[in-house]
């Protein structure tokens, strides 16, 4: 099913993703973006902190597709409420939510599915990508592949355009991320096993999701958990960006 | 706005919205037209035309900053809650062609806002003579260009020139002072647009954009009888 | 070397909290220093990589604990590769938590591991910081990886995992802090704000607020501009 998964990582599917750039228009203006390497450098972060969420939500969201309909419908409704604890920022949950609800628009009708419906309303972007995966035919491999991918060329897209820098410069500089973006997906496929076998949200305190054996991997890092890697600097440049009048991305 | 699931009616995915028009919901007119020609004047004259007799909302698809949708507010043509205001990422064209999702939102949190909408004026960023809106944003297109332009330019077309519901060519008081023929424009305007209507004015003389406006109701009236 | 703390606040007679678990293993000592409060006490130099520390806190609903550190902790690396260092925090509370150590300091060479999970009732109330400087004064910095979460009554408020220091995915010139600070608080509402290198984010009847730069003193400060919740009042005893 490639052919279903290049449809769903490209910029040209009409979900509403041109209208955002991931953070680079305000990193522009804070002189952090300003040429290939300095694109490269904000792209590589992003990719491995709101990538690597994106990518394991929507990867857990692929694996509940086959669940019978109450199950995925509780398990996406506990993938958007760990999304939303890893995306503080108002202004970037606004910004998935936008997009997932954009995404949800153009794939109901691309990939008629009956899991559409088990979607919480205006879902965030990941979680729309995990289900439009599952809609597609697509495993959670992909889904967690696309919605990485999507973390980079989105706001490579918006540097070009801001900056008119070379085309071909940013491609490459894209294309020099691939390696990069093979590596956060396939680190979702490791470490979450997706938290939908957890104990339900709602019981009491030191039963609840979460609590795992102790275990950690190399670098202390949970593997029971999704990735939840954040940046604050892209936090902060959402913040700044939603306040001002002048702008010419949504985000 | 309404919930994902009534996003799409359509049961077939060949049933293009765009092809067949809309069953229900308001008008959506978009006004495209290159940067100065007077979209926002005239989304404003439209308002305020058209403000008492139907119930009304703009969204605005500034380039930068939210100028066209803080004039409207200004001027007090409609109440701030009947604006929306969308960024379009550096491509004013993609937002209102090739990826309307924007677009689409902005329209359907006015109607959910204001259940009782006969009309939405989508008005796009100032663009070249190629911007033209998809039939999936909008159910007709006005396009505006302008005297001052100059009159060689319904000769140029351009999807906006030929293929608009609508041709406005705006400040026509300009004309003697930029050396502009309006029989020229006229004629040229008729002789690419296939029998589809075109309109010389000026809102600086007319500030109501009375024949605009009347093209606006003749939509109304028309879309009414089709789905009747 | 494995560590590990338990704490227990239960409320007591006329509104007062008592502490009937205060017990500590390993490289960390507990002290009762007032009324509601402990002091973790380093008995030993470290933590050093591949050390292991679980502080459990359990407050009950109606009773209050203050954690306090008594001098800032300096991460050291172990002989040779150095794995990191694990310090958790796992707090269950249906009263008042305040947990505020010192900083902690990472020496050049080390990896330091934190974790911060917390799991609160409906009406809970925290207040949890942390503040890292990477590296001594002129030395190289260490590297800190700190996950957050917090949950409230199952639902997951906050979960994020920063990660500082050479090596870190998204530590990259030209914004490397070797400073970091962050104060979350459940219990009360506040807006978001945004500072120099510094933002509060809020979250559901509460907030969270980051600041990083190359210090951690003009750090601090730039932080607290964000705002400083109030310390949980000592009872009277």
């Amino acid at each position: 099913m490639t052919a279903a998964l290049l449809a769903l990582a490209d910029s040209r599917l009409p979900a509403g993703g041109h209208t955002h750039s991931g953070g680079v228009e305000q990193a522009i203006v804070a002189g952090l973006v300003h040429d290939p390497r300095s694109l490269e450098v904000f792209l590589r972060r992003r990719l491995v902190t709101s990538g690597a969420v994106a990518a394991g939500a929507a990867a857990a969201a692929a694996r509940e597709g086959g669940g019978a309909p109450a199950d995925r419908r509780a398990g996406w409704a506990r993938i958007d409420a760990e999304t939303d604890a890893r995306t503080p920022s108002p202004a970037l949950r606004r910004a998935s939510r936008q997009q997932g609800r954009g995404l949800v628009r153009v794939g109901r009708r691309a990939w008629p599915a009956a899991v559409w419906d088990d979607l919480p309303d205006r879902p965030h972007h990941p979680l729309a990508l995990g289900v439009a995966a599952v809609a597609a035919g697509l495993g959670p491999d992909d889904a967690a592949r696309a919605a990485a991918y999507l973390a980079v060329t989105g706001p490579a897209t918006a540097a070009q355009r801001l900056l008119a820098m070379d085309p071909i410069t940013v491609a490459t500089v894209t294309a020099r991320l691939g390696d990069e973006v093979d590596r956060v997906a396939a680190a979702t496929s490791t470490t979450s096993t997706g938290i939908s076998s957890r104990t339900p949200p709602g019981t009491s305190p030191g039963t609840s999701t979460g609590v795992s054996t102790g275990t950690t991997d190399g670098d202390g890092r949970d593997p029971d958990w999704l990735p939840a890697d954040t940046d604050p600097l892209l936090d902060l440049l959402a913040e700044v960006h939603a306040d001002r009048g002048d702008r010419y991305f949504a985000s | 706005m309404p919930p994902d699931h009534l996003l799409d009616d359509y049961v077939d995915p060949y049933d293009d919205p765009a092809a067949r028009g809309r069953r229900h919901g308001p008008l959506r007119v978009g006004l495209g037209g290159p940067v100065g020609s007077g979209k926002t004047a005239l989304a404003a004259a439209l308002c305020r035309t058209l403000g008492a007799e139907l119930d009304l909302a703009v969204v605005t698809n500034d380039i930068y900053t939210t100028e066209d949708a803080d004039f409207l507010r200004r001027h007090a043509v409609l109440p701030d809650d009947r604006i929306e205001a969308v960024q379009t990422g550096c491509c004013p064209h993609t937002a209102i062609r090739d990826d309307i999702t924007a677009n689409l939102d902005a329209v359907e949190l006015l109607e959910a806002r204001h259940p009782g909408l006969e009309l939405v004026l989508v008005e796009s960023g100032g663009d070249n003579l190629t911007a033209s809106f998809s039939y999936g944003l909008v159910d007709v297109q006005v396009f505006v260009v302008d005297v001052a332009g100059g009159d060689k330019v319904p000769r140029k077309g351009g999807p906006g020139v030929t293929a608009s519901d609508l041709l406005v060519v705006n400040k026509t008081d300009l004309a003697p002072l930029v050396g502009a023929d309006l029989d020229v424009m006229r004629r040229d305007a008729a002789a690419v647009r296939g029998g589809k209507p075109t309109l010389l004015i000026s809102l600086r003389e007319d500030p109501a954009a009375t024949e605009v406006a009347a093209w606006v109701r003749q939509q109304l009236r028309s879309r009414a009888a089709q789905h009747a | 070397m494995r560590t590990l703390v338990e704490v227990v606040a239960r409320p007591g007679p006329g509104g007062r909290t008592v502490l009937p678990v205060v017990r500590a293993s390993g490289q960390l000592a507990v002290r009762r220093t007032g009324p509601t409060t402990v002091h973790l006490v380093a008995t030993a130099f470290g933590p050093l990589g591949g050390d292991d520390a679980e502080v459990r806190l359990v407050v009950e609903a109606g009773a209050r604990l203050i954690v306090r550190t008594v001098a800032a902790a300096v991460v050291l690396p172990a002989r040779g590769e150095s794995p990191p260092s694990l310090q958790r925090i796992r707090a269950e509370v249906a009263g008042v938590l305040d947990v505020r150590p010192e900083p902690t300091v990472v020496t050049a060479g080390a990896h330091h591991r934190a974790v911060l999970h917390a799991q609160l009732t409906e009406d809970a109330e925290l207040t949890a910081t942390e503040q890292v400087q990477l590296g001594r004064s002129g030395e190289q910095p260490g590297r800190w990886t700190g996950t957050t979460r917090i949950e409230r009554a199952g639902v997951p408020l906050l979960h994020t995992t920063v990660g500082l220091g050479p090596g870190a995915a998204a530590w990259l010139p030209p914004v490397a802090p070797q400073a970091y600070a962050s104060t979350v608080h459940l219990g009360s509402t506040a807006g978001r704000a945004t500072g120099d290198d510094a933002v509060r984010l809020p979250l559901d009847r509460g907030w969270v607020a980051t600041a990083w730069g190359e210090r951690l003193t003009p750090t601090l400060a730039r932080l607290a501009l964000l705002g400083q919740p109030a310390p949980v009042e000592e009872a009277l005893s």
